[in-house]
């Protein structure tokens, strides 16, 4: 059965879409990741328009963070005002990332800079994941105990102006690091169209020290923020956004996401860290593949004015 | 366009068509359309006609770079501007259009994707030269050809342009028969279907057919309000999204 997509202006084979909604879906169940970097992607090479798939994917992980975010809220384990920090840097990020997608599109250049950001922070953060959890499988295999990790928090937090205190995560810091971090991500969200969250999530481990327990359900609350304006913004600004292709996503990827939550129970933890950096580091070469290959022919099609 | 050379006054041959459907109504389910002309040559001398039969869409802006290896990475040049090119072309025609007419006459009517009028690239400078002030420079220069043939094989990969030498196919004496295949990506708009007769390498009688492409129901309400009201449009969807992540996690917590 094929949909034709009002805004994109194509027609695609809708239960393949719903299909793939319902593999991304189960794959960010299974690891509790957003997806959107595996989404964008993959609708690319189905021949969507790139500006397109990445305002409309921005809809899709809006909808698919607020259907986690409220179960994690329901156990407790979101620090809502470490997220309400975090949302305000996001904001400003969203809005900055949206106009300078909008003018690296009228220099025709919006394509590059997707691809370079896919390779530079997936091909990183896979490399980075991937190297830290064969260690953690080796090291348990060896049966070896995990080395201890150093305590000691980062001076910069507190050296910072305008420190808060933040009862849930048990921390009191500056407010600045969490703000310039909301920013970044940001303006990677709506350049790359991802939630995010595989920034967010090891820079509140390792950079601002937030409790384990709490660090997914707050960055899913950020997510939702930033990717329901970055959505409302796509809009607004460059009518980018397919509901119809956003919709088609969701009904898949809800699906999805829900036997992937019950599969990972079965996984080990070190295993599955390993598999979702290959996919990271998989995903981030290929999107960076386009710009060391001969292009078959000299001249593209630039997409998109005004 | 009387012949001078003929003795008794004969009506000079004229040719007359029709589309099976003058709207092409883009739904849910749209996959592209095939339409077909029908027409038929009035002419009572019996001397050999060409008909050939070009479909435009509505003009649109094509924005074009080109790919450079930069350090060993593949980057876009600043894009060029070519307007007055149509969204959609297709030229159907009885014979190889360069043996129903010369050159000059193909250029003048703007027949065939060599001929296919797209006006030059927008990006120009106006600058003093060789001291004559006001001198328009194309950016391009020579290049030109290059990037006018990029346009056309763009978007004949795409799908848009077509030129077919047997498009046009004579069912009955005088009769004849040509088929458009509008593609799924065929922008919408206001559609000509232009029908030219050809005697003797001159255009002889010509007709100019109206054909719409137009989204109607569910497709066309949801782009007049993206495009119409962009925001709204933001604000609905966004609303959508996270009223559909809610209704989900309900769904799934009583299950």
């Amino acid at each position: 059965m094929d949909l034709y997509l009002p805004i994109a202006e194509m027609s695609v084979n809708a239960p393949l879409l719903i299909a793939l909604g319902a593999a991304v879906g189960f794959i960010s169940g299974l690891f509790g990741i957003g997806g959107g970097f595996l989404m964008t992607p993959v609708l690319v090479f189905m021949g969507i328009p790139p500006a397109v798939a990445v305002a409309s994917l921005s809809n899709h992980v809006a909808a698919s963070s607020f259907s986690s975010v409220t179960a994690y809220s329901r156990r407790r384990m979101v620090d809502f005002r470490m997220g309400g920090v975090l949302a305000a840097g996001g904001v400003v990020g969203a809005i900055l990332g949206v106009e300078a997608f909008r003018l690296l599109r009228l220099l025709g250049q919006a394509d590059l800079v997707v691809a370079v950001s896919y390779l530079l922070f997936l091909g990183v953060i896979g490399a980075l994941m991937l190297w830290e959890s064969l260690g953690a499988i080796l090291r348990s295999r060896r049966g070896e105990a995990a080395p201890p990790r150093r305590d000691r928090r980062p001076i910069l937090l507190y050296a910072l102006p305008w420190k808060m205190r933040f009862p849930k995560s048990r921390l009191y810091i500056s407010v600045v690091p969490p703000i310039l971090l909301g920013l970044f991500v940001g303006v990677l969200s709506a350049i790359m169209g991802v939630g995010g969250g595989f920034i967010l999530v090891p820079a509140m481990v390792y950079l601002l020290r937030m409790p384990a327990n709490v660090v997914v359900g707050t960055s899913l609350f950020q997510i939702v923020i930033t990717a329901g304006l970055t959505s409302v913004l796509q809009a607004g600004r460059n009518q980018t956004v397919d509901i119809v292709l956003a919709t088609l996503l969701l009904i898949g990827g809800v699906l999805g996401a829900q036997l992937g939550a019950k599969a990972s129970a079965r996984f080990r933890a070190e295993e599955l860290r390993a598999l979702l950096a290959l996919i990271v580091l998989l995903v981030g070469l290929r999107m960076g593949l386009g710009l060391f290959i001969q292009p078959d022919d000299p001249f593209v099609l630039v997409a998109g004015v005004g | 366009m009387l012949l001078a050379a003929a003795p008794p006054p004969q009506p000079p041959a004229a040719v007359s068509a029709t589309l099976t459907e003058t709207d092409v109504r883009v739904t849910s389910g749209f996959r592209g359309a095939r339409i077909s002309l029908y027409g038929a040559v009035f002419d009572r001398s019996g001397r050999p006609s060409d008909v050939v039969v070009v479909v435009r869409g509505p003009v649109q802006t094509v924005r074009i770079a080109r790919k450079m290896r930069v350090a060993g990475i593949w980057l876009n040049s600043r894009p060029v501007v070519f307007e007055g090119a149509p969204g959609f072309y297709r030229a159907a025609s009885t014979r190889p259009l360069q043996d129903i007419a010369r050159f000059g006459q193909l250029r003048k009517l703007g027949l065939g994707l060599d001929h296919l009028a797209i006006a030059a690239p927008a990006e120009r400078r106006v600058e003093t030269r060789y001291g004559v002030r006001d001198m328009v420079v194309s950016a391009l220069g020579e290049d030109y050809y290059a990037w006018r043939g990029a346009v056309v094989r763009l978007k004949q990969t795409a799908g848009l342009y077509s030129a077919d030498a047997d498009g046009v196919t004579f069912v009955d004496k005088g009769l004849f028969l040509a088929r458009v295949d509008l593609p799924a990506a065929a922008p919408i708009g206001q559609y000509t279907a232009r029908v030219l007769l050809f005697q003797d390498g001159r255009m002889i009688s010509d007709r100019t057919l109206p054909l719409k492409v137009e989204k109607v129901g569910l497709e066309r309400a949801v782009y007049l309000l993206a495009h119409r009201r962009p925001w709204l449009y933001g604000l609905v969807s966004a609303l959508i999204a996270l009223g559909a992540g809610w209704a989900a996690s309900r769904a799934f917590r009583r299950s």
